[in-house]
């Protein structure tokens, strides 16, 4: 062990010694923040922050495709590797080097992307310091295996750059890196769950745009950390110290079998989640405003979040609602929204908000949500929660306000419908000013239907502050 | 250090190599004793290094025995890699790493470390502590390649051509510093093709050619074994026929190319004493004389019919 943290920590040295290292090293994930923030998110926080993970994620996967693998590659065609060869140390010594190194190197440039993104974007810190330290090391790690994997497969150095071509081009551009997901043709969105990046965008955004927790992706951070493990035991088995020593192509089609747990929760993933609907959600969060609030100069109890009177709106209405099921029981619980008409209390329009409930194999208890993202009006200050018309099947609904930042309580009622339209009334005592999270923050106001498995159908209308 | 000069360090029995259709090693055989400089020396291709690197465990023999300080290098690598220093034919390192920082680097990956400052101040990189390996001359690399083969205190030290490429100065203060091992009674196998390199510095030599060890013992008994005969070059007052300096004692073969004599002759002692007797019967001179002794290359060109560098 000792070792190899003394060759990690000379590699680290000699990295800050190599101009050409610190740039890629340092300062071009910080370019890549400022494209991103400045040109695609337009500078807009909320935007920063949905781009915030693929720009992490591209800088863990250069580092361990351009830097760490290529490292190695090109360690072993110098011949400098012969030299540790010499000396009483093994593959496994170079290969934990190597991911030691590269990973503490991603530590200050994640401090410098995330101080970057909060003084120069002012984008608001969503995720948990801890949750996001985790998520990088899990990210590294499962790269990490990746890089090396195709260092210990490659022969030559045009072949790994040849491999890392073919590799890091897919991952940029079909998982979500560069162009978000939900944007991209449906046969991409088919794709995307095969790829490792995928999984590590998708849980930074769901974490800080969705305001999820890290157990909400365990199945993610599952998969990244068993492919991490096949790379790096790949790379330890497949090290070679010379140039000369070239691998069979039987080892070659051996290190496929790298790809296996992306194969296996890609079809999983495809059969049975709903990762279309969720990246399209949390897009929506980022890329839609909120449905214009209506505010009239009249009383606050008019201040509407939405009455669903304009049906000319209906697609843009249902592209910012968004349904979200049940991971557990990904697939099978459906839910669906539509305009109805007539609404509530001689109105013409209401929303309805309908489907199945699945619960999970061993579970008794499934849902289905559906969230509508909103901003708080400018006379939040006189506002004391959210009031709205409901009615529906006679079965157990949630309503609830998910504020931007997870530490924040989150108010939430449960209530049983009937066929007659009557008034809800959730309280949210934060509302009022000050409020604890910046200016201008998305909330997300959500409704489930939580229980046994069955049918459900809510109507929902005026919706609105009071 | 071991010191009992009968303890074999090194044992190489029937070594067999070989790299696709070509026979690296055909049946090497040597020994290698406590204290002892041994050289292999033999032509580019010889097999040297191939034989120096599976004494290493950096290659696998295909067939034969091989024992280094009572280890066998393809089994028990890590326990003997802590017992012998190593120098590469070509030592490669990264460009930034400073002198000092790659001897601590190295040193730090064994049990029982040389002291830094003393190898620093030995191998002449005192003033070099703090510089970059990209920035060393050919000849301080050599020293630096030589002093991470010393990071360990081995008591066998294994180096691959430690002069090749470099100038005539560089070659002799190499040769001290090796020469410094052999005064610590420290074994050392050597590589070369540079025949007095092999001559000034190995107590015994294995002469290597496609393979094979065609002579092995000390430089001396090479030579004599050989059979070859000295040279003697000898410049006179007057020409003399020949054929009148062939019936001398001990002269084997005269010559003469423009005005000078060359006679070969065995003893070489024997055939000076009766010219000399011979010039002052004939009243001639000697204008100059010079005797050349055979060498290894001799040795080598009897043996193979080629000269080293071929």
């Amino acid at each position: 062990m000792l070792p190899s943290i003394r060759i990690a920590l000379m590699s680290i040295k000699l990295v800050t010694r190599t101009k050409a290292a610190l740039f890629f090293t340092f300062l071009f994930p910080i370019i890549f923040l400022f494209v991103y923030s400045g040109i695609f998110a337009r500078g807009n926080p909320d935007a920063v922050v949905y781009f915030f993970g693929p720009v992490v994620t591209l800088q863990i996967m250069g580092s361990s495709f351009w830097g760490l693998g290529l490292q190695s590659v090109m360690q072993r065609e110098r011949g400098s590797l012969r030299r540790y060869r010499l000396a009483p140390i093994g593959p496994g010594t170079m290969v934990f080097s190597s991911l030691l190194a590269n990973y503490l190197l991603q530590l200050p440039t994640l401090a410098l992307l995330v101080s970057c993104a909060m003084v120069f974007f002012h984008m608001p810190l969503t995720i948990n310091p801890l949750t996001l330290l985790l998520m990088v090391t899990v990210g590294s790690f499962a790269f990490a295996g990746f890089g090396l994997t195709i260092a210990s497969v490659a022969n030559t150095m045009q072949e790994a750059q040849v491999y890392n071509n073919v590799v890091w081009f897919t991952l940029l551009f079909l998982s979500g890196v560069t162009v978000p997901l939900p944007v991209l043709p449906a046969w991409i969105q088919y794709i995307a769950p095969f790829l490792p990046a995928t999984y590590l965008v998708s849980s930074f955004q769901g974490i800080m745009v969705r305001g999820q927790v890290i157990s909400d992706y365990r199945v993610e951070m599952l998969v990244l950390l068993i492919s991490g493990t096949f790379g790096l035991l790949f790379a330890w088995k497949l090290f070679r110290w010379e140039k000369e020593e070239k691998i069979s192509t039987r080892a070659k089609l051996i290190s496929l079998t790298f790809v296996v747990p992306f194969l296996a929760v890609g079809i999983w993933m495809n059969k049975y989640g709903n990762l279309a609907a969720t990246w399209k959600t949390t897009f929506a969060l980022m890329s839609h405003e909120p449905l214009e609030t209506r505010q009239p100069s009249s009383p606050v109890e008019t201040f509407f979040l939405n009455d669903f009177e304009r049906p000319e709106q209906e697609e843009l209405l249902l592209k910012t609602w968004q349904i979200s099921t049940d991971p557990n029981a990904a697939g099978r619980s459906v839910g669906d929204l539509e305009l109805i008409s007539p609404g509530a209390e001689e109105t013409e329009h209401a929303l309805r908000f309908s489907g199945r409930v699945e619960s999970a194999s061993g579970f008794e208890h499934g849902y289905v949500a559906a969230h509508y993202p909103f901003r708080l009006p400018a006379a939040a200050s006189r506002l004391r929660g959210i009031q709205l018309e409901v009615r529906g099947i006679s079965r157990l609904f949630q309503v609830g306000i998910i504020p931007p930042d997870p530490a924040l309580p989150a108010p939430t009622l449960s209530f049983i419908p009937d066929s007659e339209w009557q008034t809800v009334r959730l309280p949210a005592a934060w509302l009022t000013a000050p409020n604890p999270f910046p200016a201008g923050s998305t909330l997300i106001l959500e409704f489930r239907a939580d229980g046994p498995p069955g049918e459900f159908e809510l109507d929902l209308d005026e919706i609105r502050f009071y | 250090m071991v010191n009992d000069p009968s303890a074999a360090v090194v044992q190489v029995e029937d070594l067999h190599k070989r790299y696709g259709n070509i026979e690296a090693l055909r049946g090497i055989t040597f020994e290698i004793n406590a204290g002892e400089v041994f050289g292999l020396l033999g032509p580019n291709g010889a097999g040297k290094t191939t034989t120096i690197e599976i004494l290493e465990g950096l290659r696998q023999a295909d067939s034969g025995t091989v024992r280094v300080c009572g280890m066998d290098p393809a089994k028990e690598q890590t326990a003997l890699k802590e017992r012998i220093g190593a120098q590469l034919q070509n030592t490669v390192l990264p460009d930034k790493i400073r002198v000092e920082e790659a001897l601590a680097l190295y040193a730090s990956f064994y049990h029982a470390p040389a002291s830094i400052k003393l190898l620093l101040e030995r191998f002449g990189l005192g003033e070099k502590r703090q510089t970059f390996f990209e920035k060393l001359s050919g000849g301080q690399k050599q020293r630096l390649a030589l002093a991470l083969s010393m990071v360990n205190n081995p008591e066998l030290v294994l180096l691959d051509e430690p002069t090749a490429g470099l100038d005539a100065q560089l070659r002799l203060d190499i040769y001290d510093l090796i020469e410094r091992f052999r005064e610590e009674h420290r074994t050392t196998l050597l590589t070369t093709h540079y025949i007095e390199e092999a001559e000034r510095l190995c107590d015994r030599v294995a002469i290597i050619n496609h393979g094979r060890v065609i002579a092995l013992g000390t430089p001396r008994e090479l030579v004599q074994k050989s059979g070859k005969d000295a040279r003697i070059e000898a410049s006179l007052a007057k020409p003399v026929a020949t054929n009148r300096l062939q019936q001398l004692d001990a002269v084997v073969d005269c010559r003469e190319v423009e005005g000078k004599y060359f006679i070969r002759a065995q003893p070489t002692a024997v055939a000076v004493a009766a010219l000399v007797r011979f010039l002052e019967a004939e009243s001639n001179s000697l204008l100059d004389l010079h005797i050349a002794q055979p060498t290894l290359e001799d040795v080598f060109v009897e043996m193979t019919g080629r000269k080293m560098e071929e």
